[in-house]
């Protein structure tokens, strides 16, 4: 059949090496392929991407990290100071 | 230069998935960022704060990632500043501004580290673990959707400063940049010196370790849903 595709299968090993890059959409198009083929079929492999794309999105969030009360305001007077005696 | 000329706006230092409608508003709040330095560099030195203050939670949290102690992080973003002030005139906008003042805040939190003596070689660059060996996921917990608002229960946020600060400082500090200030692969690999391949297996296996870290807590106190933890482990 001529639009028929061959999608070569990988490994969970193979899919774990390539899992961070996936999540950033960072493979090529046949590796995606195989990837999302894979991901289909093994709730093991399914169960990593989402936890990874959890991770990514947590981390990522701004409520993850936020700078103490005071702190910014500290490295902005000490900065003026420094600038100002530095003249 | 006749009075005191409007201080451009600048641009928020997360720029990762860059969306088209944004692309022109990035492009022109880049080049008020350049226009700004310029003016500092002509003299008008009080409007370094003004520069700066868009990444001061940026270098606070890079600081703090490396240094784990958060008076020394105040310390470390203080010099670093300081020094970025000292050195402007040697920024050549060859890499975005972010990128650039993030390498004077590693430098700082690595050297702060140094004279601690608390890095060790193998911390610093290559470790004696084989980066290029396989990293195998101790638990494979079947993550649910997990809301954003999860992060206003302090457990989670703690879990997950406490995943990162457990982390070996290579990895760290990769995925600090890459995903705490979403600078790009390119960007992290600039700003650490090192190359995007080690950029990139250094990002998924803290990510993987990230994830096996906060995995125990997908039984449910994670979930505003209560959804049941699901142990899956095939091997």
């Amino acid at each position: 059949m001529a639009d028929e595709k061959l999608i070569v299968e990988i490994s969970c090993f193979e899919v774990w090496k390539h899992v961070s890059d996936y999540v950033d959409a960072d493979v090529d198009p046949d590796l995606r392929e195989r990837l999302e083929l894979h991901f289909g079929r093994c709730k093991d492999c399914k169960a990593i991407l989402d936890g990874t794309r959890n991770v990514v999105s947590l981390i990522g969030d701004e409520q993850a990290f936020e700078i103490p009360a005071g702190v910014s305001q500290r490295i902005t007077t000490a900065l003026e100071r420094r600038i100002a005696e530095d003249r | 230069m006749t009075g005191v000329q409007e201080i451009p706006p600048l641009p928020e230092p997360r720029t990762q998935n860059v969306f088209a409608g944004e692309v022109n508003a990035r492009a022109k709040s880049v080049a008020a960022e350049l226009a700004l330095i310029e003016r500092i560099r002509a003299g008008e030195k009080d409007l370094f704060t003004e520069l700066v203050r868009p990444y001061q939670k940026m270098i606070y949290t890079v600081a703090l990632s490396m240094v784990k102690n958060d008076c020394e992080a105040e310390d470390v973003s203080q010099e670093a500043l300081f020094k970025a002030f000292k050195n402007l005139g040697q920024f050549r906008g060859e890499c975005r501004f972010s990128t650039w003042i993030v390498q004077i805040a590693v430098n700082e939190s690595r050297r702060r580290l140094r004279r601690k003596q608390k890095v060790t070689e193998e911390s610093i660059d290559s470790g004696p673990e084989n980066e290029e060996g396989d990293y195998v996921p101790i638990d494979l917990a079947d993550w649910r959707e997990i809301p954003s608002e999860a992060l206003q229960r302090k457990e989670l946020r703690e879990a997950l400063h406490r995943a990162i600060s457990n982390l070996k400082p290579i990895y760290r500090d990769v995925l600090v940049l890459r995903d705490v200030q979403q600078f790009s692969v390119a960007e992290t690999s600039e700003a650490l010196k090192i190359g995007v391949p080690l950029v990139k297996t250094r990002l998924l296996r803290a990510r993987l370790q990230v994830r096996d870290a906060l995995a125990p807590g997908i039984d449910g106190s994670w979930n505003a849903g209560n959804l049941p933890y699901k142990r899956v482990r095939p091997f």
